[in-house]
Formats: structure tokens, C-alpha cells, sequence
């Protein structure tokens, strides 16, 4: 096979940016061969403030990557995130070709060029077109091709966004001379680690609170309905603490990881813990119920704003497996609790799936890294089995035609 | 506390009647606060309460009562609507004028969002403002729950008194409410709203009616309140025990009215009244102590105004009020009327009293942050200092995100700290 059996992923986060490599084993195991990571600068928010530091870190990263995996990397999948991207649903219709009524793969493809030909105003540009499964004269059917029918309708769900900031990062990755072979929208990518295939189908809202932004997808019937991104994240929290606690951002971060809590609770009033804990000048006693007020109010506001955007979507009927939190800022103590709250559905942190064998890869701040690898490790499939389709297709045209 | 005796003593001295002071509760929300206020039985104030509903004026128990808009509404409320309200008060203007007649200093307490208070409100204080009386307005802000709707009508309202009020200061029901706790009614919650309200009340009645050690008369007040249009500042802060005048400094400082992010750019008031509310065994020290620390904390000194009374009830305890007001109009559709402002200013230091008004002539502020906060205080330039402050403001609270776009999202900027805008108090 001439196609290429190592997948790279490139997550150009906020905070930190994680590169991946894993090798495809006979076209259906996905082995996780190295890692590169390096911590972020020239990001705020999910946007590119300076150019030169995010191409410095993000070759760093990839060069460690490829130097721990032994192979040598051409195209990486590449995560995108940021205020930018926005989304919207739209549909496409074929009539069936065929005069014996049989869907065809070429209706399909005339479905979905339909649904994708909406003109974007300038300077936008599409990043991610997901399809949200056929409708066969009324029914919904996961792949008709095969079926007999007259009309077939698809849905889509597309992301575009702006097109200098999209051009930016790609810049980053050519700039080191590799190709980009896909650009993947956050939200998708992790929601397809976390979020099983039966949570897809019952109804599920993954949230990815990173250090920039928070990348949302919300899945009913086991395909995409919306996604979305709000520009709050980790770093909030911390530029919160450092401004109301007055304090540096350095210590606003530690402070966030070692007593971070979502929920205020009376029991803390009195409670207070040390500012760097090692009795140095400058040492002080903090509030813990500051701390856990000033975080609580900045993650109360953000799941409101998610409450705000979904509306009537999120709700138990709706969302029957609930909320799946992941990215760096999940790992904030009772955040379920009050995601639950606010949301007023079950929420859980997510959890990586089982073939991520190595342990400090399962926190949840990789999971956008590795939803990368299995979108590109089911691209590869995909095109296999279409390969093989074609060739079953082929034959079963040919029966009828006789 | 024997206020008959001081009253007495007032009047002999200048030789004229006491000033007379009325607290004028309009709409429910209103009507409510004044009740509560008799409560607490005041002395020497007049209380009276205006509104369009029959049935909450019969179950007030204060004297005085105006029913507004029998011809419009047939005493059955405002329904909510703004315009109503403003045009049954506009239609019994001569009674409100009658109402206001001859009182020196009214207070306005009011509900704003609703139909009653948002819209009658401004007339009273317009009435008010004719009858030459000084008129501050306690005013509560909607939930935000409230909706888009009742908001829009609070603000318009609120520009509106700002017009022609000496001070308003506007209390949000969201920032109040978040103090009580979880389990609290609804009774409690709104009694928590109106305890805010009275406190205010009740510290500047304290000033001008208890015995001190230093003692604000009327004029000094009005002085005060002499700029219109601006943003008014105002903070509690009680402390009790050994070293009370820190903890009073303390609590002050937690004030959640302070934290409200329109007051992050009023922190330096153009003019300042410090009231300090001691027990007999208050001393000097501890007064110079509180004089200081604030002074340094909101303003200059030049136009600082300290009160300290005693107050037999308040053993081993300290409550510190602040009232601070901002020539530097809130926007730009304020700035014909701080201009007017302006003009009265002028206007009054030609008029007389020399001393005084060189006394309250802005100088040339000293430190460089001064100058960068407020390139120049005089009101001509308002609208260009207005300018200037708003961008102190957002670099002052954005923090690491300074420089980068603002963030917006239904007209706030997420980058700024959730706790910042919504007035959350939280110790450092």
C-alpha cells in the first residue's frame, strides 16, 4: 500500500503544544510510537499574537516528537481552535439517478456537494465539513448506498473560519517543511475520544476547557448537531486569581492547580492555605474561600454562556448521557458539580479509551491530540473500505444490469 | 440620642428654622425601603411615599401618601411600563411640587425596572431640583434575571435621575443578593436590599443630626453634592472589637459597592465625604487612623469632608461610610449636564465665599499616577477625561490579556474577572 502508515498530530494549544506520532500496524491498530511537547508562547486565547515564538515551539515539539518515534514525519493533522470558528447547519438533496431506484455513490456525492454550496462571505474560509448521516425518502439511514429509494438528503455541519488566522497555522507547519494533510476542529477531535459511540447515538455535549478557549460539540443520533468555541479558558481562571488575590500569573497558576475548586463551600471560610508554601520572603496566607470564589464565579459564567448558546438542546431529554468535560482546566476539583448544576444534566469527565496504554497521555489535556490520531487513523480505514466497496459495488451494478 | 436638644440648639444659633428633611419612597420597591426606615425610627424626618397602586399605599404604614395617576391608571399600578409611570407622575406634578415644598434635602428611594419607580422617579427628583432642594437617590439596580427589558428601562431611568439628583447611588439587586445565604426567603433576601438602603439613609442622617467630634452641617453636604451627571461613590464599612478601626478599614474594603466595575475609574472622588461612626470611647487617633487610610485610598484631600460622630450604642465598634462624587460626567450623553454642572460651579465661587472656593479649585495633582488617571480635572475637558479614564480602566483590569481584543459577549468583556463584574467581594 502507497499510502503513508505514520499519522502525526499537532495540537497548537494555548498553553502547551503536544505533537503525537503513531504508526497504523496492518490498517487496524493505532500504536502510539513518540511524543513531543513543549510549553506554548505567542498564544492568547486560541489566536497567534506572535508568529516567530509559536513556529519556535511548535518545531520544537515536532522535532522531539520525530526524534522519540525513530521516523520521520510528512503530514501532521493539525487542531484548530479560537474565537474565530464559527458554525451552521445545511442540507443538500439528490434525486436517485439510477432508473432501477438503486442510491449510488455518485447520488451521495451530488447530495453533498448540494449541502456544501453555500458561498462564505470573504475572508472566510471551510475548515471542517461533517456530515450528520442520510435521510432515504424520509428514513434515516447510516449509508444508502446500496438501498433503493428516489430522494436522498444529507446534512451537514460546517465550520468555517477566518481565513488569515487559519493561514497563520498553517504557516507554522509548513514553515518546517511538512504538509498539513487535514485541519480537524478541536471540539471534534476530542469528542472523539471521550464520548463513546453509544453516548453519540443517545445524545452527549463534550466540553474541552483548555487554557485559551473552551471547544464544545454536541452529539445527538451519533452525529455532530453543533459545535462551538467560547474564548474562556484556563488562563482566565488564572488572570482572575493573579488580579483578585494580587498576586503573579506564576503563582496564580500553582495556586489554581493545588487548591482549585469550582464550588464554594461554608466549610473553607476560615480556611487558608500558603501562597508558595516553602516559607520564602513573600510567603503569604491566602483565603481559600476566595480562591474558590473567584474560580467558582468565572466557571458559573462560562457554563451559562454554553447554557446560553445550546439553549433548549441541552436539557435530560436531550442529553440523556450528559456532559463530558475534558482539557486541562476538567482537572479543576468539583467541576462536574457545578457543570451539573448549571447545565442541569449529569457531567463527568472524560476518560481516554482504553488503547492509550501509556498513562501520561491519558489526562485529559491530550485528548485533542489523540482525537486527532484516531480521526486520521479512521481516514486511512475509511478510504481502505471505500477501496473495497467500490470493487463489491462494482459487482452488484453489474448483476442488476444484466 | 437627644436630638430635640441639638435641633434646638441649631436653630438658636443661625437663627432659622432646622433643615427639614423628607424620604420619599416611590413605586413598591420603594414604598417598601421607607417602611422599613420607619422601622427604625429615625427622628426629625419626614417620611413619604408615592405610588400608583392603591392597595401598597393602604398597607404602608407611613402618614404621608400620594397616590399618582388615578386618572391613568385608576390607582391599579404601572403594570411594569416606565412610560406610565412617568406620565401619571407628570400629571400630579402639583402635588409632587407640594410634597417637595420647602424641604432642604430629599431622598429618593426607588425600584428601578419596574413601571412605578423607573418611571415617576426622575420627576420627583426634577420636582425636587425646582423646589431647590438637594435630592439624593437610593436606587436598586434589576436581577439580571429580570431581563433585557426591565434593565434597559433601570438605565434609562437612572441617566435620568443622574440628570438632576445631587447623588444617585444605585445599588444591584444581583451584587446584594449574592451575600445572603442559600437558604435565606425571599423576605430576607429583599430585606438584606433595603438594609443597604437604610444604612446609607441613616448615615447621612447621622451626620448631620448626632453629636460628634466633628460635626458636617447641611452646607458642607450640599457642597458636596454640588456637581450633577457624575457617578456617585458610596461604601460601608463596620468593624467591632480590640483593633475595630482595621477591621472597619477592612471591611471597607470589601464593600461590594466599591467593586462594581463602574466604580473602578470613580476610585479617585473629586469630592468626598467620610462619615466615622464611634462609640464614646472613640479616640481622636483612631479618627486621624480612618481619615488617612481613605483619604489615600479614594481621594485627594483637598475636597474631603470628615464627620465623626459618637453614638452611645456603638461600644467598642466602628462603622465607616464613604460618599464620594465625580465631576467626570458617565458618558458622553452626560456631558451637556456636567457641563451645566460646571456652569453652576463657576457660578457659585463668583458668587461668594472666597475662601471656599479656593479651597475646592482643583490644584495640579502631585504623584504621576494622578496625572495619568485624570489628565485634567477641569470639567471642560470632561468628555476627553472621561475618554482617557474608560482606557485606564480596561488595561487596569484585564491583566494578562492586556493588549488583546476585548472579549465581548452581550456587551461585558470576558477577559475582565468574572468576580470584577459581577461585584463579588473577595478578601486579597
Amino acid at each position: 500500500m502507497a499510502q503513508s502508515r505514520i499519522v502525526a498530530a499537532v495540537e497548537i494549544g494555548t498553553s502547551k503544544v503536544a505533537v503525537l506520532v503513531a504508526e497504523i500496524a496492518n490498517g487496524r491498530s493505532l500504536n502510539i510510537i513518540g511524543t513531543g511537547q513543549a510549553t506554548s508562547s505567542g498564544i492568547r486565547k486560541g489566536h497567534i499574537s506572535n508568529q516567530r515564538e509559536v513556529c519556535d515551539c511548535a518545531h520544537a515539539a515536532i522535532a522531539a516528537a520525530e526524534k522519540s518515534a525513530g521516523a520521520q514525519v510528512e503530514g501532521v493533522y493539525l487542531a484548530m481552535s479560537g474565537a474565530h470558528l464559527q458554525g451552521f447547519a445545511d442540507s443538500g438533496v439528490a434525486s436517485v439517478s439510477a432508473a432501477d431506484g438503486i442510491v449510488r455513490e455518485d447520488d451521495l456525492r451530488r447530495a453533498r456537494e448540494s449541502a456544501k454550496m453555500r458561498d462564505l462571505p470573504t475572508g472566510r474560509l471551510y475548515i471542517h465539513h461533517e456530515c450528520c448521516g442520510y435521510v432515504l425518502d424520509g428514513r434515516r439511514v447510516a449509508d444508502p448506498v446500496g438501498m433503493s429509494g428516489q430522494r436522498v438528503e444529507t446534512g451537514y455541519w460546517h465550520v468555517h473560519g477566518d481565513e488569515r488566522i487559519t493561514a497563520d497555522y498553517l504557516h507554522v507547519i509548513n514553515g518546517i517543511g511538512l504538509d498539513v494533510d487535514c485541519i480537524v476542529v478541536s471540539s471534534i477531535a476530542s469528542a472523539g475520544v471521550v464520548a463513546g459511540e453509544e453516548e453519540k447515538k443517545s445524545g452527549v455535549l463534550v466540553l474541552d476547557i483548555g487554557a485559551g478557549t473552551t471547544d464544545y460539540a454536541l452529539y445527538r443520533s451519533g452525529t455532530i448537531v453543533r459545535t462551538g468555541v467560547i474564548p474562556v479558558g484556563g488562563d482566565h481562571l488564572t488572570n482572575d486569581l493573579a488580579i483578585g488575590l494580587r498576586m503573579n500569573a506564576r503563582y496564580a497558576e500553582s495556586v489554581k492547580l493545588r487548591y482549585g475548586k469550582a464550588v464554594v463551600d461554608a466549610n473553607d471560610k476560615n480556611d487558608t492555605v500558603m501562597l508558595i508554601g516553602d516559607l520564602t520572603i513573600g510567603d503569604r496566607p491566602i483565603s481559600r474561600m476566595s480562591i474558590h470564589k473567584i474560580i467558582h464565579a468565572r466557571l458559573d459564567e462560562l457554563f451559562t454562556i454554553v447554557k446560553n448558546q445550546l439553549g433548549s438542546e441541552i436539557s435530560a431529554q436531550n442529553l440523556p448521557a450528559g456532559v463530558i468535560l475534558t482539557g486541562g482546566t476538567a482537572r479543576q476539583a468539583q467541576i462536574c458539580d457545578l457543570a451539573h448544576e448549571v447545565l442541569g444534566v449529569q457531567a463527568r469527565v472524560g476518560e481516554c479509551p482504553q488503547w492509550v496504554s501509556e498513562q501520561s497521555l491519558r489526562a485529559p489535556e491530550f485528548c485533542t491530540a489523540l482525537g486527532l490520531l484516531s480521526e486520521g487513523f479512521n481516514a486511512m480505514r475509511q478510504r481502505q473500505s471505500e477501496r473495497s466497496k467500490s470493487r463489491w459495488l462494482g459487482k452488484l451494478g453489474g448483476i442488476f444490469a444484466r | 440620642m437627644d436630638n430635640e436638644g441639638i435641633l434646638q440648639g441649631l436653630q438658636d444659633l443661625d437663627g432659622r428654622q432646622a433643615i427639614r428633611i423628607k424620604i420619599i419612597g416611590v413605586g413598591g420597591a420603594g414604598n417598601n425601603a421607607v417602611d422599613r426606615i420607619k422601622l427604625d425610627d429615625l427622628g426629625q424626618v419626614a417620611l413619604a411615599v408615592v405610588n400608583t397602586d392603591t392597595k401598597t399605599l393602604s398597607a404602608s404604614p407611613i402618614q404621608e401618601k400620594l397616590l399618582i395617576g388615578r386618572s391613568l391608571t385608576r390607582g391599579m399600578s404601572a403594570g411594569g411600563e416606565a412610560e406610565i409611570g412617568r406620565r401619571a407622575a407628570e400629571g400630579d406634578e402639583e402635588l409632587i411640587a407640594k410634597m417637595v415644598d420647602g424641604v432642604d434635602l430629599v431622598f429618593l428611594l426607588a425600584g428601578l425596572g419596574g413601571g412605578t419607580g423607573s418611571g415617576a422617579a426622575p420627576v420627583l427628583a426634577r420636582a425636587a431640583e425646582k423646589a431647590g432642594a438637594v435630592c439624593l437617590a437610593f436606587v436598586t439596580m434589576p436581577f439580571t434575571r429580570e431581563g433585557e427589558r426591565r434593565r434597559q428601562q433601570a438605565e434609562d431611568s437612572l441617566a435620568e435621575l443622574r440628570e438632576s439628583c445631587h447623588a444617585v447611588i444605585a445599588l444591584p439587586n444581583d451584587m446584594i443578593l449574592q451575600q445572603v445565604d442559600e437558604k435565606a426567603t425571599v423576605l430576607e433576601a429583599f430585606a438584606v436590599a433595603d438594609e443597604w438602603v437604610s444604612q446609607g439613609v441613616k448615615a447621612i442622617w447621622s451626620m448631620l443630626f448626632q453629636s460628634g467630634l466633628m460635626n458636617v452641617d447641611f452646607a458642607t453636604l450640599r457642597n458636596a453634592f454640588r456637581f450633577r451627571g457624575g457617578k456617585t461613590l458610596f461604601g460601608i464599612g463596620r468593624g467591632e472589637g480590640e483593633d475595630c478601626v482595621q477591621k472597619a478599614l477592612a471591611d471597607l474594603d470589601l464593600c461590594p459597592l466599591l467593586h462594581l466595575p463602574e466604580y473602578k475609574y470613580v476610585n479617585k472622588a473629586d469630592s468626598l465625604i467620610i462619615h466615622i461612626c464611634g462609640g464614646p470611647d472613640m479616640a481622636m487617633a483612631q479618627v486621624n487612623q480612618i481619615m488617612d487610610a481613605v483619604c489615600d485610598k479614594f481621594g485627594s484631600r483637598q475636597n474631603t469632608v470628615i464627620g465623626a460622630v459618637v453614638d452611645g450604642a456603638m461600644r467598642d465598634a466602628i462603622q465607616i461610610t464613604v460618599i464620594g462624587a465625580t465631576e467626570v460626567a458617565a458618558g458622553a450623553a452626560n456631558a451637556a449636564s456636567a457641563r451645566a454642572a460646571a456652569q453652576r460651579r463657576r457660578m457659585a465661587a463668583a458668587s461668594g465665599a472666597a475662601a471656599n472656593a479656593a479651597a475646592r479649585r482643583p490644584l495640579p495633582e502631585a504623584p504621576a499616577t494622578d496625572v495619568n488617571r485624570l489628565p485634567s480635572k477641569e470639567p471642560s475637558a470632561s468628555k476627553k477625561a472621561s475618554q482617557d479614564e474608560f482606557d485606564f480602566k480596561v488595561d487596569d483590569q484585564r491583566g494578562f490579556f492586556d493588549k488583546t481584543e476585548a472579549n465581548l459577549y452581550q456587551g461585558e468583556d470576558l477577559d475582565v474577572p468574572t468576580f470584577l463584574r459581577r461585584g463579588i467581594r473577595v478578601q486579597p
